[in-house]
């Protein structure tokens, strides 16, 4: 039989519901994202928002896709990693409608989710994956039956920086295309403390620096120009080495910060530096959908894997490498 | 001179060559197109420096490096020894347990070394470790080195060792692991401790842990 998947996702800012075939067909994506009038997300905020519009958004993504609900076969939701009221609010509404419809369920990592979307649209089996967000960045590669992470920040997501510095200027949460606009009329460089440590890479100390920077009255674009080169060739920098030290052959960028287009750009020199392909999601897969969470839940499916209502407790500090990877094949 | 092109590096090229008869070989750091001009030379420049100098530091505190026989800071160059052997990243696997487990103890030992001489070798993948052809153990890659380690530098070297050895060795971790750090309690003995600690701070300390 078919599959057509439910995917909702609501771990952290957004709520998203995506319909999904069993062939790779996005039928529909429909999202939206807490943007509060200033300061940042708070958890309990985020959860009310999904809790609120979660319900017209699913309807709306069924609308879209040109199916009812009894067209539903899987419900697949995001189980985690995310923020514990955030996953507990999207877990409800699965669980609900999964009894409901009398469809399976199964629970997806979100970081995972966000590797397959890009695999889904590159046709990639195996690459290095850069995945940027507010509240993650990784370097990820799969080996030994899971989805392993070569590298990561030390402390803060490298969204969560952009955010915090943008908060600073004034600007609305998120701060990365803001940011970005500035950086293209910015062209002389400051230096800021640039730490990689092996493959990881650490935000907060050129964070500090450049709120510091601020204070000394250099021109806006000239800061977001610097923060930019300097954050973004860290993350060359460890993507390389994990591309170097794994040898494959395909590099992936994905995640909310993928949408920046000069990120893009550096990684698509380091990804032809080693003779790579090079993809970066396009806009609309990019950030937190529900399409991913569809189309992994329906990998999952095909892999024989089910999780009872009983047991579909939320995971807030799943790991990417804590799940087997059932669906691939290779070692 | 011939030149023959050896591996692609993340930061370099490394090419084999040969000087007054002995096989040497010459890490070069190109320019990256890719990179902001003032970070990529500056990168280049104080990696190249920094590498050359941490070689030969390193081996005053015990840890055998290739020698470094000419530095060209203009073209971000560093002539050394050819090491003829292999990563242990392309050994580990073929090995017996017990042989695996001498290499890394002496690993955790080098590492150690280094610890004790309050130098951090900043990227210890298994990428970076050599078996020679008379069974000995290099360390090289020296580029993220770094002098004046603080406890917490320490722990973040031990953090990347565990890293790496979960991503690229994971059928052998426990082993390769254990015997790492037993080699590095053996060389340091209750020193060992602050640093080992926070390394398990270190890891827990990330975004989602």
């Amino acid at each position: 039989m078919p599959l057509t998947c439910l995917g909702i996702e609501g771990t952290a800012h957004s709520f998203g519901a995506g319909v999904v075939s069993d062939q790779g067909k996005v039928l529909s994506n429909v999202w939206d994202m807490l943007s509060p009038q200033e300061g940042g997300i708070h958890p309990r905020e985020a959860s009310r928002h999904h809790s609120d519009k979660g319900p017209d958004i699913i309807a709306k993504a069924l609308t879209e896709a040109g199916i009812g609900p009894h067209d539903i076969t899987l419900i697949a939701f995001s189980r985690g990693p995310g923020l514990g009221p955030c996953l507990r609010a999207t877990a409800t509404m699965a669980r609900s409608l999964a009894l409901k419809l009398e469809v399976p369920l199964v629970g997806v990592n979100h970081c995972v989710a966000h590797i397959e979307i890009g695999c889904l649209e590159s046709g990639f089996k195996d690459p290095v994956t850069v995945y940027v967000s507010g509240g993650n960045t990784q370097v990820i590669a799969f080996a030994g039956n899971r989805f392993r992470t070569f590298g990561e920040t030390l402390d803060i997501a490298i969204g969560n920086m952009l955010d915090v510095f943008g908060r600073t200027m004034g600007m609305r949460f998120p701060a990365g295309p803001a940011i970005e606009q500035e950086a293209m009329k910015g062209h002389r460089y400051y230096s800021l403390p640039y730490s990689v440590k092996g493959m990881d890479v650490s935000y907060s100390g050129m964070l500090t620096a450049a709120r510091r920077l601020q204070t000394e009255h250099i021109p806006l674009p000239d800061l977001c120009f610097s923060i930019q080169e300097t954050a973004f060739g860290m993350l060359a920098e460890v993507a390389e080495r994990a591309i170097a030290h794994t040898k494959k052959g395909e590099v992936l960028l994905t995640g909310g910060v993928a949408r920046n287009r000069r990120l893009g750009e550096i990684l698509a020199g380091v990804a032809a530096r080693h003779n790579a392909r090079f993809h970066t999601v396009t806009p609309p897969l990019a950030g937190d959908q529900g399409a991913m969470i569809a189309w992994t839940g329906i990998l999952q499916y095909t892999a024989g894997d089910r999780l009872s209502v009983a047991e579909s407790y939320v995971l807030p500090k799943w790991r990417t490498d804590e799940q087997d990877i059932t669906w691939r094949n290779l070692s | 001179m011939r030149l023959e092109k050896w591996a692609m590096g993340a930061e370099s090229t490394i090419f084999k060559t040969e000087q007054w008869g002995y096989p040497i070989v010459l890490k070069w750091r190109p320019q990256k197109p890719y990179l902001l001009k003032d970070i990529d030379e500056l990168l280049k420049k104080t990696r190249t420096n920094r590498e050359c100098k941490m070689l030969t530091h390193a081996r005053a505190l015990g840890v055998s490096t290739p020698t470094v026989h000419w530095t060209d800071l203009e073209n971000y160059t560093i002539a050394m020894d050819f090491i003829e052997g292999r990563q242990l990243k392309q050994l580990a696997s073929t090995l017996p347990e017990s042989r695996l487990r001498e290499i890394c103890f002496e690993f955790g030992q080098s590492v150690a070394r280094m610890h004790r001489g309050n130098v951090v070798h900043g990227d210890p993948t298994t990428s970076n470790v050599l078996i020679d052809t008379k069974s000995r153990l290099w360390m090289v890659d020296f580029g993220l080195a770094e002098w004046n380690a603080t406890t917490e530098m320490k722990g973040v070297d031990l953090h990347l060792i565990r890293r790496a050895l979960e991503t690229t060795h994971w059928d052998q971790q426990e082993v390769m692991l254990t015997a790492t750090l037993e080699g590095y309690v053996n060389l340091l003995g209750s020193e060992a401790e602050p640093a080992l600690s926070r390394m398990d701070v270190i890891r827990e300390r990330g975004r989602y842990h």
